[in-house]
């Protein structure tokens, strides 16, 4: 009686040792193999929020630069204020524009001398009636800034209309470079990336051939074969994505930093993440540990499937 | 009906017929020596029963269902209702004896006391209740043979299915691999064992099937290796 007992103590012991030792066992075995996966998914995550931060911060530069480009249109001295404020009236009313200021000669006269007041000779050359009234206007879309452009200088009594074409069509063109070379750089990432993990788990795979194959011998189903190899492509995916999460947070301490800071001076409540899709930082650095975490699992179960499918056939 | 039947198989390699037009039957019960020399297709026939190999042309029926028509995802359930032995034992030497015979109930998720329940019982009944935690290095050959028997019985087979389970043991333990078969065959499960030991097939005086140059040379219950 009292060594059956002890069998039974024996027996449950053993099976329980036996879950915790092959776990041990296989982390040990692919130590190397599960370290070089998890470095190569890392720097993939790490790679794939730095793109996307640097995307988000592009667009939310011409974003800026698009809110800051306004036209001035400067009036003949003989063109009555009356009229100039009918015409701020219609424009004000037009779709495309999000706001008109109107600046007399006197405005204009108290902003020359603000910027010039370290030169007095220039200030006593020029008085009030020199400079010209100005209308500054701002378009809702950027695209519309030449189109309105036109037709202000084609209206009497307008002298002059001047606004930054070139620099914020420069700006835009190299946004998109910037967007189309961070999403090819992705793409080639994540194809690479998803290479190492099905060369990796097929090495596994290959290291526990026989192990396999007397499962498979003795009726393991394929759900079972292939369950434990999923989990541990899902587990690498993962841990990547976790640790990259805290390397890009990190990163995007100092990112938002210089956002705010001197640069443009940018409005670091409302980041740009698509066109016309703002969000609060800490609302980007949390969508962008989500879609690392979706990514790590996607990516490690979809290698996995992939590296394991071979090995299945009957 | 037979439980196994084997018609008009073809089976090539590279143009040389292994398996010309084979076709024979194995009533339930029965012990079988599947013999020749080596080369002859014994253990290509084995490997049909168990779907491990497709024939060029012809059927393998299991309990009146062809093997190759079984959908890939039916192909575990056929297997638990074949044990399989083999010449290399094929163990796992990282396990020892208890998690070798285990892994046969751990992949059909068998509950833990089913496991405590069963691997102890076919232990038992090849004689290795006290070897149940050596690990496989420490055991002899005929040691693990037994093993890979109990591994094989732990479904509770229909049928038992040893490929030379006797090639790589001395004579005295290839007797007690043989007594267990027998005992076996005795409690009324089938067995089909492919060999080329005489000594064996001689002492036994079962059915035998002599396979040559891809025919069935002679098939005589009570029969020796050379007919």
């Amino acid at each position: 009686m009292k060594t059956e007992k002890s069998n039974q103590i024996k027996l449950e012991e053993h099976i329980m040792a036996n879950t915790i030792k092959n776990l041990m066992a296989n982390v040990k075995r692919e130590k190397l193999l599960s370290i070089s996966n998890i470095f190569v998914m890392t720097l993939t995550f790490v790679l794939l929020g730095f793109f996307i931060s640097i995307i988000v911060g592009t667009q939310t530069t011409l974003k800026r630069l698009e809110q800051q480009a306004q036209i001035t249109a400067f009036f003949k001295d003989d063109f009555p204020e009356k009229n100039i404020m009918e015409l701020k009236a219609r424009l004000e009313t037009d779709e495309r524009i999000l706001s008109v200021a109107y600046v007399s000669k006197d405005q204009a006269f108290k902003i020359f001398t603000d910027i010039n007041k370290d030169e007095p000779v220039l200030l006593e050359s020029i008085s009030a009636d020199i400079l010209p009234a100005s209308l500054e206007i701002r378009a809702k879309k950027l695209s519309d800034l030449g189109n309105i452009s036109s037709e202000l200088s084609s209206l009497d009594g307008v002298e002059e209309v001047k606004y930054f074409r070139d620099v914020i069509d420069k700006f835009k063109t190299f946004s998109g470079v910037i967007t189309i070379i961070g999403v090819a750089l992705l793409i080639i990432f994540f194809l690479t990336s998803y290479a190492v993990i099905i060369v990796t788990l097929r090495t596994t795979i290959h290291s526990k051939g026989t192990e396999l194959e007397i499962m498979k011998l003795v009726g393991a189903s394929d759900t079972y074969v292939k369950t434990p190899l999923l989990y541990q492509g899902m587990f690498f995916g993962i841990v990547s994505a976790f640790v990259a999460s805290i390397i890009l947070v990190l990163y995007l301490q100092v990112f938002l930093a210089f956002m705010a800071g001197g640069f443009l001076g940018m409005d670091n409540n409302a980041l740009t993440i698509f066109p016309g899709v703002f969000v609060r930082p800490i609302l980007f650095q949390l969508f962008l540990v989500i879609i690392l975490l979706i990514s790590g699992v996607s990516l490690g179960y979809l290698g996995s499937l992939t590296a394991v499918k071979k090995y299945l056939k009957y | 009906m037979p439980q196994i039947e084997f018609k008009d198989i073809i089976k090539t390699y590279e143009n040389t017929v292994v398996l010309d037009s084979i076709s024979f039957s194995i009533e339930d019960g029965e012990f079988v020596f599947i013999v020749g020399p080596s080369g002859a297709g014994k253990s290509t026939i084995v490997k049909m029963l168990i779907r491990e190999e497709f024939p060029d042309s012809g059927c393998v029926l299991f309990s009146d269902q062809n093997v190759f028509d079984i959908p890939q995802c039916d192909i575990p359930n056929l297997r638990r209702r074949i044990g399989v032995v083999f010449q290399d034992f094929k163990l796992l030497n990282s396990k020892n004896v208890f998690e070798n015979v285990a892994i046969a109930l751990e992949v059909v998720d068998a509950p833990e006391e089913t496991i405590k329940n069963i691997v102890p019982n076919v232990l038992s009944m090849v004689g290795l209740t006290n070897k149940m935690y050596s690990m496989p290095n420490q055991l002899s050959g005929g040691e693990k043979q037994r093993v890979s028997i109990a591994r094989a019985l732990a479904h509770e087979p229909d049928i038992l299915v040893a490929d030379e389970p006797t090639g790589m043991i001395d004579p005295v333990s290839a007797d007690e691999v043989m007594d267990i078969l027998e005992k076996i065959n005795s409690l009324g499960t089938t067995i089909l064992m492919a060999t080329h030991d005489y000594n064996i097939v001689n002492k036994m005086k079962k059915r035998v099937i002599r396979i040559e140059n891809g025919k069935i040379k002679s098939d005589k219950i009570g029969g020796t290796y050379n007919g």
